[in-house]
């Protein structure tokens, strides 16, 4: 197959990787709007109160100062959120957080501004806060929301776990914690605003969502839809962080009111303080083996802790039950999960949606039973893999496209190597060595609803190719993978097709980037788009060459027939006969993978069209004395359906192995302690183990040729990996993360390693 | 806080310069919103990312942590003295090639600590490539294929030579 | 509000004037890593900020009748690269490679990473090792102190204002035969320490150390020597035993100056662990 492509599986030159090596790329901080005033918000600093009065008077007296807004200014309607609305941008009766925004002011220069936010005088009264999930459950706990704290919950059964039980030779039962983890994309979040010359609202943002952004701008403001007009500047990284309204609402209200450039450029500290974070889970799991290994039950209690508003959250306490089970096939489940408002930060998308946190526990469940049953760690898994005709926990059974075996199968000879060389061979003194596989699944695209995408591809009437897009390139390359997509249905070079991508004017909506859905779903919009278009170019051509359409391939610009070259027609020629004709040369495309949606009461249906698959190889070495972890080596083998950018595919692995160590050992961030980046550390290159990437393709039938999804897969097996080679070298385990300096050395001194080398 | 004013001469990508600006100002306030130089990012505002690297008398240094001010009669380089997108530099060119670009927001940066590195060791070993860009965090890549394009690079201009 | 302004003198002595008319009222710059960043927080705000950076007297590094003389206008990485220092001073030079990051080194001083007073400076314990002494100039003429006494705590600088750091002189390691710095933190690179320390030694063919200096940074209010660790090994044959025994012993005296904290659960086992691991190559059966 993949000799028959021209772009498809080929590593080509990214778009924009120009603009960006040599400083041209436009990030949102970067672009000049003449004159712009500054915005900045007055948060909260307390976690609950209830807002008596906002006294704004000596701010406005400040020269420079062009205005100070209260949510009394919002004109529209003022709650935002992807999900569930409960999110002011600026509060009016209560704050929920540290980080809630009461105020927002508009100054000429950064320093006025700061000293409008020093001005402003508000009075709170305190509120009992909660900071604890799962006292924030109890009934008689402060409410953070007037509905009640538990913001969603889903339960998934299936089968008899109690009689499985029964039958299991062995059972184990641990609670996993996770903490709070900060996306720390380099680019803090920022955005830039003007008032077109026909009243158009503009405004340029980092963003991962830009027709979100723009639906809730709308509403925000009770304005016409074609009143405000979102383009996603060069965006530095997103991770779902900046699938929020961030700046995006404050610019437009300032827009709204103040009718002349604006800007808003959070700060490191600002970023930290204002932004989603992945929610901590406590995640207790009890599963049952029978004395071969297999997997019989798995019962479970997952609560997510969103923190003061829903944001993504919902999604996090859906998508976490349905990937309880890892990639095994485990026929009686029982597994709840909620989703629970408290005083914290609030908590949203993150690489994985609750995934990489789930895997850490049924990974650690895993190699519990194997030690248990003295049974291998990788064929335990082996033997429990999903595979074509296996039910999953919702009751979907798999038709194709299930490479958990081959990864697992790829991994295999790495893990034979590392048990027979690395860990049998004497480490230094107060060193130990270990291995541990992760293995995960991942459903593309949102849980058991409806994500469409749309785009649209057209042909000028010189025959050349515009793709519109409303997909946001945010660093993972889906603008390159598209165009691509395009350019393989119509015989061209991707770098001829010009892009149009994520600007509201322009573009209709291709949904968020996220949940690792573009290449699959926006995907096969463009593919369905360009396949229109081919299909009317190739319907031409066929009245001009008297040849059937079968007979028929586009290259270079060109329909010809197949073995006669000569005998062919350009583009350009083709567009003027269709234009002529009344034709259309502008496709829409549309594709929304078909899922069912989870019943209420048993979680059972079809969440997900189509799942990626994954399993690391993590050797690791632990300094029993200082609690200090290296991991040496990783060996990453995923299951993308069809690598259609293969060094991106590799540069998504490496990347989320990346962020899977800064998970496994370092990273945590602690609200109201987590200020800076000196309070939080992310992986430096020194950090990062040789990786060795390894892609599988097991082919998706609805995919775009074969294509699934990489984005968050490559990050969720890196921690389960890490730290189950953690317990293999010290033989205890942790049940926390990060597997920090203080956690390991404690594991260390508990396993009897901590004392003077013989 | 109020400020004094500065007057500097400096060179600036081969040009020479001169700039006034209150004496509070870092050097990359001044790149940026003074000069207008959008290319050199801000990442952290306290040396912790990177992102803001230049070129001072040839060394890599973080521009959020200068003053302005001590920029006075050095040499200075940024990300748009090195290459254009239609003639790049050899090692812009690398980092192309070789995908190391994925946010981008980090590239500026990091490629500035890699010209310092490469204009004194024109054939580092991986360790020291890891040591010059230890500073420059990214968050997209996992730094495979950074360090590929570095080595990339190393290696062109040795057989050039 | 009064007005910043920035000075850069030309000679010493119009950057001693300054600092008797202004110290009090000034920030010295030297390498500016440390300053900007208040300056940024807010927690700096001085009228003047004098720019050292470019004085000669604060430059270079040299084998003196005195000792080992570092200009505090030196940076970390002049130390990196430093032949005289890998000789006299290794433990120095060491702890150059994984201070922050090499756009850091290149700007950061070793006199204002010293007058900073961060419990966790990293060139401290190397010098402390050495015994080191600051050589101060002031209008009021040179006078030294040693840099184990210049923080009187956390971030807190016990030199008056109108005193400028010009250089330190070192003993030198003769003899040495081993010298290291180690830190602990929670990444490879770009780190602060959560521990750090320096020790260098002289062992002899028979095992038995005749010389030993060992300082612990980031643990106690301010870096120090630790002489109840020296002598425990000083004069004695380091078995695996005995260099426990003097781990445990670090750990005992270093939760003597702090008390108990919350950080001391990880601390104790880890300053003893830190002890062990980086004297292990000393280790005689």
């Amino acid at each position: 197959m993949t000799g028959a492509h021209q772009a498809i599986g080929k590593s080509i030159e990214r778009v924009g990787a120009r603009e960006k090596v040599t400083g041209r790329a436009r990030y949102s901080a970067d672009i000049e709007l003449g004159a712009p005033l500054v915005l900045k918000a007055l948060r909260s600093g307390r976690p609950h109160a209830e807002i008596l009065a906002i006294n704004t008077e000596k701010a406005l007296r400040i020269k420079g100062v062009a205005a100070v807004f209260t949510a009394m200014d919002i004109p529209g309607k003022n709650l935002t959120g992807i999900i569930l609305k409960d999110q002011p941008i600026l509060m009016g009766d209560k704050v929920r957080s540290i980080a809630d925004p009461v105020a927002l002011v508009a100054a000429e220069t950064e320093t006025t501004a700061e000293q409008a936010l020093k001005a402003i005088e508000v009075d709170y009264r305190d509120l009992p806060p909660v900071f604890d999930p799962e006292k924030a459950m109890a009934e008689d706990a402060p409410k953070v929301h007037a509905k009640g704290n538990v913001m969603v919950s889903r339960t998934i059964r299936r089968g008899d776990v109690g009689s499985a039980f029964t039958r299991c030779k062995s059972i184990i039962e641990k609670t996993y914690r996770t903490t709070f983890i900060e996306h720390n994309t380099i680019e803090p979040d920022a955005g830039a605003g003007f008032v077109d010359s026909d009243g158009t609202l503009v405004i340029y943002a980092s963003t991962q969502n830009p027709h979100y952004d723009h639906k809730d701008v709308v509403t925000l403001l009770g304005l016409a839809d074609e009143k405000v007009r979102i383009i996603q500047a060069a965006t530095g990284g997103g991770f779902g962080s900046k699938l929020d309204l961030n700046v995006q609402g404050f610019i437009g209200l300032a827009l709204y009111h103040l009718r002349r450039p604006v800007r808003y450029v959070y700060t490191r500290e600002e970023a930290y303080l204002g932004t989603a974070k992945r929610h901590p889970l406590s995640m207790r799991m009890k599963t049952g083996a029978d004395e071969n290994g297999r997997l019989l039950a798995m019962q479970a209690t997952i609560i997510c802790d969103t923190g003061a508003y829903a944001s993504y959250g919902p999604a996090v306490a859906n998508r976490a039950p349905v990937h309880a089970t890892g990639p095994y096939a485990i026929e009686n489940v029982d597994i709840r999960s909620y989703g629970v408002y408290t005083n914290n930060p609030f908590c949203g998308a993150m690489r994985g949606f609750g995934t990489p946190q789930i895997a850490f526990a049924h990974e650690s469940q895993i190699d519990l039973h194997a030690l248990d049953l003295g049974l291998d760690p990788l064929a335990m898994r082996m033997l429990n893999a999903h595979r074509v005709g296996s039910t999953t926990a919702t009751g979907q059974v798999f038709s194709a496209s299930v490479g958990i075996g081959d990864c697992l199968r790829a991994i295999q000879p790495h893990y034979d190597e590392a048990r027979k060389g690395w860990t049998a061979a004497p480490a230094a003194p107060y060193k130990k060595r270990g291995v541990g596989i992760g293995a995960m699944w991942y459903g593309i695209g949102n849980t058991g609803v409806q994500n469409p995408s749309t785009a649209r591809v057209e042909m000028d009437r010189d025959g050349s190719v515009t793709l519109f897009t409303g997909c946001a390139d945010i660093g993972q390359g889906s603008s390159t993978v598209l165009s691509q997509i395009a350019a393989e249905i119509l015989g061209l070079a991707p770098q001829a097709v010009r892009l149009v991508t994520a600007d509201t004017k322009f573009t209709t909506n291709a949904g968020a980037t996220s949940a690792s859905r573009q290449t699959y779903i926006s995907g096969n919009a463009v593919k369905q788009a360009a396949e229109q278009l081919a299909d009317v170019l190739k319907t031409e051509a066929m009245n001009k060459l008297r040849v059937a359409k079968s007979a028929l391939m586009f290259d270079g610009g060109c329909a010809l027939v197949i073995g006669q070259p000569d005998q062919c027609v350009s583009f350009a020629e083709l567009a003027k006969r269709i234009k002529s004709k009344g034709a259309s040369l502008s496709w829409q495309g549309y594709f929304d993978p078909e899922t069912v949606p989870l019943d209420p009461q048993t979680g059972q249906g079809v969440p997900y069209a189509t799942y990626a698959f994954a399993a690391q190889l993590a050797l690791v070495t632990v300094d029993v004395l200082t609690g200090e972890v290296a991991v040496e080596r990783v060996v990453a083998a995923h299951d993308v359906g069809k690598a259609i950018h293969p060094e991106s595919v590799i540069g998504q692995i490496c990347g989320g192995v990346a962020m899977g160590l800064g998970f496994a050992l370092m990273e945590e961030f602690e609200p109201g302690k987590t200020l800076s980046m000196k309070d939080y550390h992310i992986p430096t290159c020194a950090d990062m183990p040789e990786v060795v990437p390894i892609i599988v393709e097991s082919p998706e039938p609805s995919g775009p040729f074969g294509a699934k999804g990489v984005g968050e897969p490559a990050l969720i097996p890196t921690a389960p990996a890490i730290l189950n080679a953690i317990a293999d070298a010290l033989g205890v385990r942790l049940y926390a993360l990060p597997a920090n300096l203080e956690r390991v050395l404690a594991a260390s001194i508990a396993a009897g390693h901590f004392k003077p080398a013989p | 806080m109020d400020a004094s004013s500065v007057r500097i001469r400096f060179t600036l990508n081969g040009q020479p310069r001169s700039a006034e600006f209150p004496a509070d100002t870092t050097a990359l306030k001044l790149i940026r919103d003074v000069l207008k130089l959008k290319g050199t990012k801000e990442g952290c505002g306290i040396g912790e990312c990177g992102a803001c690297t230049v070129i001072v008398d040839g060394k890599a240094v973080n521009s959020c942590l200068m003053l302005a001010a001590q920029l006075d009669g050095r040499t200075v380089q940024t990300i748009e003295g090195l290459g254009s997108p239609e003639a790049l530099h050899p090692l812009q060119e690398a980092f192309v090639k070789e995908h190391a670009v994925q946010c981008g927001f980090c590239t500026p940066g990091l490629l500035m600590s890699t010209k310092a590195l490469l204009d004194i060791n024109p054939a580092p070993t991986r360790a020291e490539i890891s040591k010059a860009i230890a500073g420059n965090l990214c968050r997209c890549t996992g730094y495979r294929h950074i360090f590929a394009s570095i080595e990339d690079a190393a290696h062109t201009r040795k057989e050039q030579t | 509000m009064s007005r910043l302004h920035y000075i850069r003198p030309e000679t010493l002595a119009e950057a001693l004037d300054h600092l008797d008319r202004h110290g009090s009222r000034n920030r010295i710059l030297a390498g500016g890593t440390d300053l900007v960043v208040d300056l940024r927080n807010g927690d700096a705000r001085p009228e003047f900020i004098l720019d050292v950076s470019r004085l000669h007297e604060l430059k270079g590094i040299d084998v003196t009748p005195e000792g080992v003389s570092v200009g505090a206008g030196v940076t970390l990485s002049e130390i990196q690269s430093s032949d005289v220092l890998e000789r006299h001073a290794p433990a120095l030079r060491k702890c150059s490679f994984t201070f922050a990051s090499r756009q850091v080194r290149n700007v950061a001083t070793i006199g204002g990473n010293v007058a900073h007073c961060s419990p966790c400076g990293d060139t401290v314990p190397p010098l402390v090792i050495h015994e080191a002494r600051a050589v101060l100039a002031s209008r009021r003429g040179l006078r030294e102190v040693l840099v184990e006494d210049i923080a009187s705590g956390p971030y807190a600088c016990s030199l008056p204002p109108d005193e400028l750091i010009l250089r330190f002189i070192l003993k030198p390691a003769a003899d040495v035969t081993f010298a290291d710095f180690q830190k602990i933190g929670r990444r490879r690179e770009l780190v602060i320490a959560r521990i750090n320390a320096a020790a260098m030694a002289r062992q002899e063919p028979d095992g038995r150390l005749s010389f030993f200096r060992f300082s612990l940074g980031s643990c106690t209010p301010t870096p120090h020597r630790m002489p109840e660790v020296e002598s425990c090994l000083d004069g004695r044959v380091p078995t695996a035993e005995l260099v426990w025994e003097a781990g445990r012993l670090l750990a005992e005296r270093t939760i003597a100056i702090t008390g108990r904290r919350p950080s001391t659960i990880y601390k104790e086992a880890a300053i003893h662990g830190l002890l062990v691991r980086m004297l292990h190559p000393l280790v005689t059966s």
